[in-house]
């Protein structure tokens, strides 16, 4: 009996430099929920592009590039090969998010291939995306005459498991700047960046696009693959999501050469001032956009609140607790509920249920809401839609709490932005946006302290001594 | 606490009663079963007003007696319900909101007392022995430590029943060995009660036993380096602090090192008395590398006799590691005794002749699936493999159910070595050990920012 026959496992194809490999010949286990998964072998010369060997994309114009992109998304909203519509079947049996949140996504991948807004992207992240086509001459102050050009790079991007919209803004990241790019997906989706690849292939089977790509899958940490690979004379940077053992992992293969573009493990917070409290309805409204922040994705991204400090008495603290609460209850009807708290975490917060001075608690640990009020952050992660709702006399007071791993920080009311903003990026908050907009992104805005496209090119200048 | 006659309390008092019998571990589970629900209920209803996070449990899990196994797992603590505290009153020093929390996971009330003048962790354990409380901590040295409350009882009751055991194993103890203790494990009151009885048994009554000569390995030492990862994380630590911290691990280094020397030079010093010997199987690897590397072996020793409590704690070793040890101290199976336990319990299981660990009969050992949600069943013959929680009956200071993170393989059938009473294989691993690195995502914590301190 072949592996593809057997029901347990689903079929999980690889997609090197243009081709789909669809044999196969390994098996694998999701991480997050133990489902079995087959893939070809992978072949690791097939992954490495020489570097006497120029990239498919390093002379196609930009703009062709974003048209190609454009039609991709426009074919991945008709999906008609059905590719889509199986990662998504396939992303819900090795994925903790609910099906409709991973429908979303996935919808929301095929609109972020849109020309002017990638453009916009480019532009306000380069300053002028002229640059990723021609060599921009510039003279300064004493004469000298150079010629500067964003080059394109060769990257490794260690995909997330927990979006596949991240899928869709690597492959378009990694097309505009014309890179030559390898895609490791992660246990708990390596389906979504070759469903979109394949569907390139219906737009044009042979557009350096697709030929500039693989996506495949192998074990993170596995050392025989990683040795290999992971080295400057193919690569000149990975990009990588998340934090202990993913990024260490990867850590210890950057040498000169060889650099390291982090998306580091992030923590988002909420900052709610008094005036939530100035009539029922406002706090009704408040409570409704602190749990649109906290149920974002179900609680699995890093722009998800988990902490959330509240300016006021015990009393009106408690109020927008229980109402908290109870907007994440109503958010099940949008998007299911979160998996239950694990049992360690389900503990902790009955030893707070019991220590009823110190502590309050709202709801049960099944992943349909659960608010914990304390006097300083908990000591674990809030995860699986728990918020944990601090009591600040004033919100100047939670700065403290702000660290280097605080990454979106929602404000209530935003006028209130403004009075934090220093404060909150001196402690180490890198994103401030209006309570209940977490998920909201002008477009080619700083991600993580950088902009992305800045960081991913080569900028290479061509000195042309004094004019 | 202990002395105190518990008239309805019978079948605990039996199965407990146990420990001076001939054999406590011939019991086949089938007849042992009846008495064990019978005795685990009686706890139940004795500790559940008495035991907050007990009530919660049972409130939570709908239990209001117990009948069957299955009624037993909602009451089941998870082995971190023991480190839920906050860890910032440890770190702020809050000993009278730390006594209110010790006191939902305590039998024994942990009253109100003046925490005035209490200087640290350790001064704060003092201070509850005095009362009665001897807590116990885990010794992990990256997250938080778990703090068990028990009574001076258990801790007698451990020693006492850890010398059972090991007499059972096939160890003749008759004052008759210099008994080598390689130190080396934190200094808590079930680590320290349970080597008395032991050193008392063994030990010549013309040699003193052997310790290293090191500062002890104390709680507060262990939790103080928690505490400034703590401080790292909040960003509040100062470069001095992570300096000083990194010289004090140094020093503990170094200590384990001397530890090992000391151990090494003992063994050699007394080589011409029959010995006993007692550690983790990690040291003792390296004690008996120090030895080879000495010019001594298997040859120059009498036929000592060792006890090995606990796994490898992740320390690498060769896989021949055991026969290592054995051929250079002159050991071998008949005169060393291993034994299966945990901080968590109070009762150890002894290593029987065919390589086995017997759970005694007022332990009972459930096994659940890997979540730890659900009972797996006992089957009638061959081996099931699964997480291990126990429900250990001696205990009173805190609730003797818990959950493990350890992956047994367990049989319920009579052992090869005779005896009938259910039986773990010898391979333990650790769930966390298990678990793979490749989970990648946006979301984290500020923990992946910490770089650990040695």
């Amino acid at each position: 009996m072949s592996l593809v026959q057997d029901a347990a496992a689903v079929s999980a194809p690889f997609f090197v430099r243009g081709k789909l490999i669809a044999a196969t010949e390994k098996r694998h286990r999701s991480r997050d929920l133990g489902v079995d998964f087959v893939t070809p072998k992978l072949d690791l010369d097939a992954l490495v592009t020489l570097r006497t060997e120029p990239g498919p994309l390093f002379d196609v114009k930009l703009n062709e590039i974003l048209d190609f992109l454009a039609a991709t998304g426009e074919r991945m909203r008709l999906d008609r090969g059905g590719y889509l519509r199986e990662a998504v079947d396939r992303i819900a049996a090795t994925n903790v998010l609910p099906r409709a949140v991973i429908e979303h996504n996935v919808r929301m991948a095929a609109d972020y291939l849109n020309k002017a807004k990638l453009l916009e992207y480019a532009e306000h992240n380069l300053g002028d995306a002229r640059v990723l086509d021609e060599w921009l001459p510039r003279v300064d102050s004493t004469g000298r005459r150079s010629f500067t050009r964003a080059f394109p790079p060769r990257l490794i991007h260690v995909l997330p498991g927990n979006s596949p919209l991240v899928s869709a803004q690597s492959i378009a990241l990694g097309a505009m700047v014309k890179a030559v790019n390898l895609f490791k997906m992660g246990s708990s989706d390596p389906f979504m960046a070759v469903a979109i690849l394949r569907t390139m292939l219906d737009v044009d089977p042979d557009h350096p696009v697709p030929r500039s790509m693989s996506a495949v899958y192998w074990r993170g940490g596995d050392e025989q693959v990683e040795r290999a690979i992971f080295q400057p004379q193919y690569f000149d940077k990975i990009v990588a999501w998340g934090g202990g053992d993913a990024i260490s992992n990867v850590i210890k293969y950057l040498m000169p050469g060889l650099q390291l573009v982090s998306f580091d493990p992030k923590t988002s917070i909420s900052m709610i001032g008094m005036e939530a409290f100035d009539s029922e309805e406002t706090l009704e409204d408040v409570a409704t956009r602190a749990a649109n922040d906290v149920g974002l994705l179900n609680q699995e991204a890093c722009v998800c609140s988990r902490v959330l400090f509240v300016e006021g008495d015990r009393q009106q603290v408690d109020r927008f607790c229980e109402r908290l609460q109870r907007k994440l209850v109503d958010r099940n009807a949008l998007s299911g509920k979160a998996p239950p708290l694990p049992r360690d975490l389900a503990e902790e917060v009955d030893s707070m249920r019991l220590m009823d001075d110190e502590f309050g608690v709202w709801g049960i640990a099944d992943g349909s809401g659960l608010v914990v009020r304390s006097d300083e952050p908990v000591d674990f992660h809030p995860i699986n839609k728990t918020a944990n709702v601090v009591q600040v006399k004033s919100l100047k007071d939670a700065l403290k709490y702000v660290n280097v791993a605080t990454q979106t920080v929602g404000v209530y009311p935003p006028a209130r932005q403004v009075e934090l903003r220093d404060g909150l990026a001196s402690g180490g908050a890198q994103r401030i946006v209006r309570l209940g907009d977490a998920g909201g992104q002008s477009i080619g805005a700083p991600h993580d302290a950088m902009y992305v496209m800045h960081r991913f090119v080569h900028w290479i200048v061509h000195e042309d001594g004094l004019v | 606490m202990s002395g105190a006659v518990r008239p309805q309390a019978c079948a605990v008092d039996r199965l407990v009663g146990a420990v001076d019998s001939e054999n406590p571990f011939d019991t086949p589970f089938s007849e042992l079963l009846p008495s064990q629900l019978e005795a685990i209920n009686e706890r139940f209803k004795d500790r559940i007003g008495k035991i907050k996070l007990l009530q919660n449990r049972a409130e939570t899990g709908g239990i209001s007696e117990v009948r069957c196994m299955a009624d037993v797992v909602p009451l089941l603590f998870a082995h971190t319900a023991y480190k839920t505290y906050p860890e910032g009153w440890l770190v702020e020093q809050k000993w009278d909101r730390m006594g209110r929390w010790l006191d939902t996971v305590s039998t024994h009330r942990v009253e109100r007392m003046d925490t005035q003048g209490i200087n640290g962790l350790d001064a704060w354990l003092q201070r509850l022995e005095s009362q009665g409380h001897y807590v116990s901590c885990s010794s992990g040295t990256t997250g938080k430590c778990a703090m068990m409350n028990a009574t001076m009882a258990d801790g007698e009751f451990a020693g006492h029943s850890l010398l059972r055991a090991i007499i059972w194993a096939g160890l003749a103890p008759n004052h008759d060995r210099r008994m080598i203790s390689l130190g080396l494990v934190a200094a808590t009151p079930r680590n320290r009660a349970s080597g008395k009885p032991m050193r008392e048994a063994f030990n010549r009554r013309d040699v003193a036993p052997f310790a290293p000569d090191v500062p002890p390995i104390t709680i507060g030492g262990i939790t103080e380096m928690i505490v400034l990862r703590k401080k790292i994380a909040d960003g509040t630590a100062k470069p001095t602090e992570i300096a000083y911290f990194e010289t004090q691990a140094a020093e503990r280094e170094k200590a384990i090192a001397s530890s090992i020397e000391q151990a090494a030079d003992a063994l050699i010093a007394s080589r011409h008395m029959p010995l006993h010997i007692m550690g983790l199987f990690g040291p003792l690897y390296q004690v008996a590398e120090r030895v080879r590397a000495k010019g001594y072996s298997g040859k120059d020793f009498h036929a000592n006799s060792a006890f090995v409590s606990g796994g490898l704690k992740r320390v690498q070793v060769p896989s021949s590691y055991r026969e290592f040890i054995f051929e250079t101290l002159n050991l071998s199976w008949d005169r060393v005794c291993l034994t299966y336990g945990m901080q968590e319990i109070n009762t150890n299981a002894p290593r029987c002749k065919a390589g086995r660990y017997h759970m005694a009969p007022w332990v009972m050992l459930l096994l659940l699936d890997e979540s730890g949600e659900h009972l797996i069943e006992p089957a009638a013959s061959g081996e099931l493999e699964g997480r291990a929680a126990f429900f250990d009956l001696s205990l009173d200071g805190r609730w003797g159910g818990v959950i493990s993170g350890d992956k047994i393989r367990a049989t319920w059938a009579p052992c090869a070595c005779g005896n009938r009473s259910l039986s773990v294989a010898d391979e333990i691993q650790r769930y966390a050990d298990t678990a793979s690195g490749d989970k990648i995502a946006c979301a984290g914590t500020i923990e992946a920012y910490v770089r650990g301190v040695s």
